[in-house]
């Protein structure tokens, strides 16, 4: 009887499904009873020996057997399948927990300067380095700050070697490269490490960071300058932040700005951290001195040129909670282990 | 520069502006306020408000100065007070200027009759308010004109000299004790000074001596006002590491033909404070008189600059206000500043005067600049270094950023390159002396910071500059230095990080070879030098065991080089598949001396880089004094039947 034969060997595959450990050993299973050759694949293709009539009758009997048969290995396999997913992964959500791969984060230094960057690139603006050894050439004379000039006190220089080669105390040094390097037009943004010869401690340090935009077009103003410096300070600070623009000699430009942000302590109306007078400078600024321009063969009656520069330390600081300036590059600088910053807030 | 409040409303008047408008005008006229207080004078309320003269302004270090320019912001004018002419006594004064090349004029005289003694308490009180000491009435006296004209003045007691005066280079002396009682070691015919026939009078321009001092005995004294080439005042102040309120004025350009009004000044206020007479006739040094440039403007040039409509007449009443003389010539237009403006030479220094009066606040800042566009010139290095912080960051590295400057002997550990230490010369963090060589110095201060707080998984990484000295050029380049603190004893896992990073940027063909020089702090078992392209582009090694017990890792990568040999790479990933990969491997062996990558090197040219989709060794096998490797060749776009004859060929296994 074809069905006393199926429905024992359908016993048999239940007695090997039942003590299969894995998927390996339900593959063998496979191959024993339902694959091509498998016993039951063959009893169901003996249906055809079958006479008409009988077929009528046992052949629905004979494939529902077949069915339930492939349903059971099915589920055998599906449950194997699923225990050993759950081997993998590990027990639980608890070991998930404690295996979350470490990740690295930037400086804030470095999440600050790209910021920027990404309102300048947006702007048409290039991205330029130069070298922290400096000639004095780069640092001072082509900035229109000749030997024995006054404004070189603003600086306190750490020479490599005296009195030609120093550390750069300025971002304008790349400026002065640039100028020399490539013909107008450009617009381009540089940040940088500059070094002055001061004594660290809590509020000072001797290396800090600037940044600074350099353009050189046809033609440029006091007012085009100002709506850049602007749309940076108002990224930085928000849209409320007052700003105020205010001549200021710097030997490298004419004229001159000094750019400053409303006292965040007194808002305007003097205390001790802006020293009575409401403001707190943040940058400085210019129209290119033509002979700046002409230090590198840039023909001053063609060609005009602003640029700007502010110090970063204070801003990175601010923005997180640092208190010490020594902690940018000293050491104390830490990240949390399972903690980034917010992708969205900070992009 | 400090100034009181009431000093500024007496000499302009009309002035209707409060102490801290006053202080608003100045700041956007291009002197900042950086103090401001309510204070007591001579028993009066007033305001101490203080600013910063970067500008090489002498004028401006003085109160008439800054008058003058609050008077100029608000169309008003200064008056400055009026002082009687000296009237000279009999008898030459017997001076003689030697330095001739550096004096541009000296304006002396000699009063007698004389009363020192202490200063009023108004004079006293203003002194201290600018933060000096009271002396005596006579140096009060000559410090005060100072405050007010800039001009500084230095007296010296006639009775104490021994002979006639000079100004001098100093071939004579080799030091002298000044005013405050120090010595100063000079050196010899560099600095200028006043001298009799015995001692040193004063270093001219900053700081009288000792020799011929005013006291309270003094009785008859000699009053000078001198001008200087500034740039000589500037060496001498900071070879001697003597820095004064006259030195700090003297070194900006003042006028000479002030200095007759503030002797004028001084003369006045001694006569009358302390009985004296002049007694002796005017010396006056002045051999060439400064005139000043008549300027060409282009009364256009305002607007321009500053981007919005400033009409060529109301520059001009600008220019006007602030002394200029307006002339015009053969159709142009030419302005000559007041003598005491010898700061300005050029059509943009009148532009920024107009602008500046005019007011930057009238600038709109709040429209967004229409800038033209241009060309991208962004360095390569830039972009490649941005990308290595993403790729890194990604692998779990944290950022860190470090010193440049090192302390003695770092250098000696971790560098590896043929390059000698670049010191600083004056540097005052004196700990900190050499440029680092390499970015080792830094991430192992950092590790061992994060060492001693318990940080654990320390995987960080800086991208900087490191410098060195070769053939007597400075030499710097950016660089990638990564470390990695672990458990793990190979050196296999933490060069796969670094392998990521250089096959994500496009470097796959990698190497490996033993280095010409070892850092002193590698385990020189353990580190290799990185070639790329066969170009070595860096090293990669594991630190001798420290006291930490840490097992450390440290690779770091010439980002200069890369960029260079990344420019010159044209790689494309990029297939279409449209046939299953067929994978086929082959067991070779090879005596244990040599080395499989030259074994692939050598293979990978038997095959058309077409059909080979990659090339792997998949098993590695000891044989006593061989080694058995299993190669995998991946193929692509073939059929099974066309790949094996290939890898039948390549291999010879036929």
């Amino acid at each position: 009887m074809p069905e006393n034969k199926m429905k024992n060997l359908l016993d048999e595959l239940k007695q090997a499904l039942s003590s299969a450990q894995a998927t390996a050993d339900t593959k063998a299973i496979w191959r024993r009873y339902l694959g091509d050759k498998g016993s039951i694949k063959l009893a169901l293709k003996e249906i055809k020996n079958l006479p008409l009539a009988e077929k009528r009758v046992k052949a629905p009997l004979l494939k529902r057997f077949y069915q339930e048969a492939l349903n059971l290995f099915k589920a055998k396999e599906n449950s194997l399948k699923n225990n050993q997913l759950q081997h993998e992964l590990g027990s639980g959500s608890e070991e998930l927990q404690f295996n979350l791969p470490k990740i690295g984060h930037l400086h804030p230094i470095t999440r600050t300067i790209r910021e920027i960057n990404r309102l300048f690139t947006g702007l048409g603006f290039s991205l330029m380095d130069g070298p922290e050894i400096e000639e004095d050439e780069y640092c001072f004379q082509r900035l229109n700050v000749p030997p024995d000039h006054p404004a070189r006190d603003m600086q306190d220089s750490i020479y490599i070697k005296k009195p030609n080669f120093l550390l750069r105390t300025q971002t304008s040094s790349i400026e002065a490269r640039v100028l020399a390097a490539y013909p107008p037009p450009f617009k381009i943004v540089s940040p940088g490490r500059v070094y002055r010869n001061e004594n660290v401690n809590k509020s000072n340090h001797f290396i800090f960071h600037q940044y600074q935009a350099v353009v050189v077009l046809k033609e440029v103003s006091l007012k085009d300058m100002f709506g850049v410096f602007n749309l940076l300070l108002k990224k930085l600070y928000g849209q409320e932040m007052a700003i105020r623009y205010r001549n200021k000699y710097y030997p490298e430009v004419e004229p001159g700005a000094g750019v400053d942000l409303e006292c965040f302590n007194c808002h305007g109306a003097g205390c001790a951290i802006c020293k009575g007078v409401g403001w707190i400078e943040v940058g400085g600024a210019g129209i290119i001195h033509p002979k700046v321009l002409a230090a590198a063969k840039i023909d001053p009656k063609k060609w005009m040129g602003f640029a700007f520069g502010l110090g970063l330390d204070r801003l990175v600081m601010a923005k997180y909670n640092i208190t010490d300036i020594r902690t940018l590059l000293g050491g104390n600088l830490g990240y949390k282990y399972y903690q980034n910053e917010n992708f969205i807030q900070s992009n | 520069m400090k100034i009181l409040y009431s000093q500024i409303k007496d000499l302009i008047p009309g002035l209707k502006a409060g102490p801290k408008a006053v202080g608003e005008a100045l700041t956007l006229t291009g002197f900042m306020m950086d103090g401001f207080s309510e204070v007591k004078f001579n028993n009066r309320r007033d305001y101490l408000l203080s600013f910063e003269v970067r500008q090489n302004r002498g004028d401006c270090l003085a109160v008439w100065g800054l008058a003058r320019e609050v008077a100029a912001y608000y169309g008003l004018k200064a008056k400055l007070p009026r002082v009687k002419k000296i009237t000279p006594d009999d008898g030459p004064l017997n001076i003689k200027i030697e330095a001739k090349k550096f004096v541009k004029r000296v304006v002396a005289i000699k009063l007698a009759g004389l009363k020192n003694g202490q200063s009023p308490a108004w004079l006293k009180e203003y002194l201290a308010l600018n933060g000096l000491n009271s002396v005596n009435l006579l140096v009060d006296l000559s410090n005060y004109v100072m405050f007010l004209t800039g001009y500084p003045s230095h007296l010296i007691d006639y009775d104490k000299l021994n002979g006639g005066l000079a100004w001098s280079l100093n071939h004579y002396f080799t030091e002298v004790t000044t005013l405050f009682g120090a010595t100063a070691r000079l050196k010899q015919d560099n600095e200028i000074i006043i001298r009799d026939q015995k001692n040193i009078i004063a270093l001219a321009g900053l700081v009288g001596g000792r020799a011929a001092e005013i006291d309270e005995t003094t009785k008859t004294i000699i009053a000078e006002a001198a001008i200087y080439d500034r740039r000589i005042i500037r060496r001498n102040s900071r070879q001697l590491g003597i820095v004064t309120e006259a030195s700090h004025r003297l070194e900006k350009e003042l006028d000479p033909h002030g200095a007759a009004a503030a002797m004028e000044l001084l003369v006045s206020l001694v006569e009358k404070h302390t009985g004296g007479q002049v007694a002796s006739q005017i010396f006056d040094y002045y051999p060439v008189k400064y005139v000043s440039p008549a300027i060409e403007f282009d009364p256009e040039s305002p607007s321009r600059y500053a981007g919005i409509e400033i009409k060529s007449d109301q520059a001009i009443k600008i220019l006007e206000r602030l002394d200029f003389k307006i002339k015009k010539s053969d159709g142009k237009l030419l302005a000559a500043p007041p003598t005491y403006r010898q700061d300005l030479g050029l059509n943009e220094d009148l532009v920024e005067e107009i602008i500046r009066i005019y007011g930057y606040d009238k600038i709109p800042a709040g429209e967004a600049p229409k800038l033209p566009v241009v060309r991208e010139i962004t360095p390569k290095n830039i972009i490649l270094a941005g990308k290595a912080r993403d790729i890194l960051t990604a692998l779990g590295f944290d950022e860190i950023l470090s010193w440049p400057l090192c302390q003695s002997g770092d250098n000696d550990l971790v560098n590896y390159q043929n390059w000698k230490t670049i010191s600083a010369q004056n540097s005052i963090n004196e700990l900190y002396p050499d440029l680092r060589q390499s970015l080792a110095a830094g991430l192992l201060v950092q590790l061992n910071e994060y060492h001693k707080k318990n940080v654990e998984f320390i995987k960080i990484f800086e991208i900087g500059k490191i410098f060195g000295q070769k053939k007597g050029r400075y030499l710097e380049h950016e660089s990638l230095g990564l470390l990695s603190a672990t458990k793990n004893k190979s050196l296999k896992d933490f060069k796969n990080y670094l392998e990521t990073l250089l096959r994500s940027i496009g470097f796959s063909d990698l190497k490996y070879f033993i280095p010409a020089s070892k850092p002193k702090a590698a385990n020189p078992d353990s580190c290799w030098e990185i070639r790329a392209r066969e170009i070595p582009v860096g090293l990669i090694y594991k630190l001798i065991p420290g006291e930490n017990k840490l097992n450390v890792y440290f690779a770091e990568i010439n980002l200069n080089l890369i960029t260079a040999e990344l420019k010159s790479l044209n790689n494309n990933p990029a297939v279409e598949l449209t046939r299953k990969l067929i994978s086929l491997d082959a067991n070779i062996e090879l005596a244990k001396s040599e080395f499989i990558y030259k074994y692939l090197e050598t293979l990978e040219k038997r095959f058309d880089k077409k059909n080979l989709w990659s090339l792997s060794v998949a098993d590695v096998y000891p044989l006593g004094d061989k080694t058995r490797y299993t190669i995998r060749a991946v193929y692509q776009e073939l059929s099974d039947q066309e790949a094996k004859k290939i890898h039948l060929a390549v291999f010879n296994l036929t």
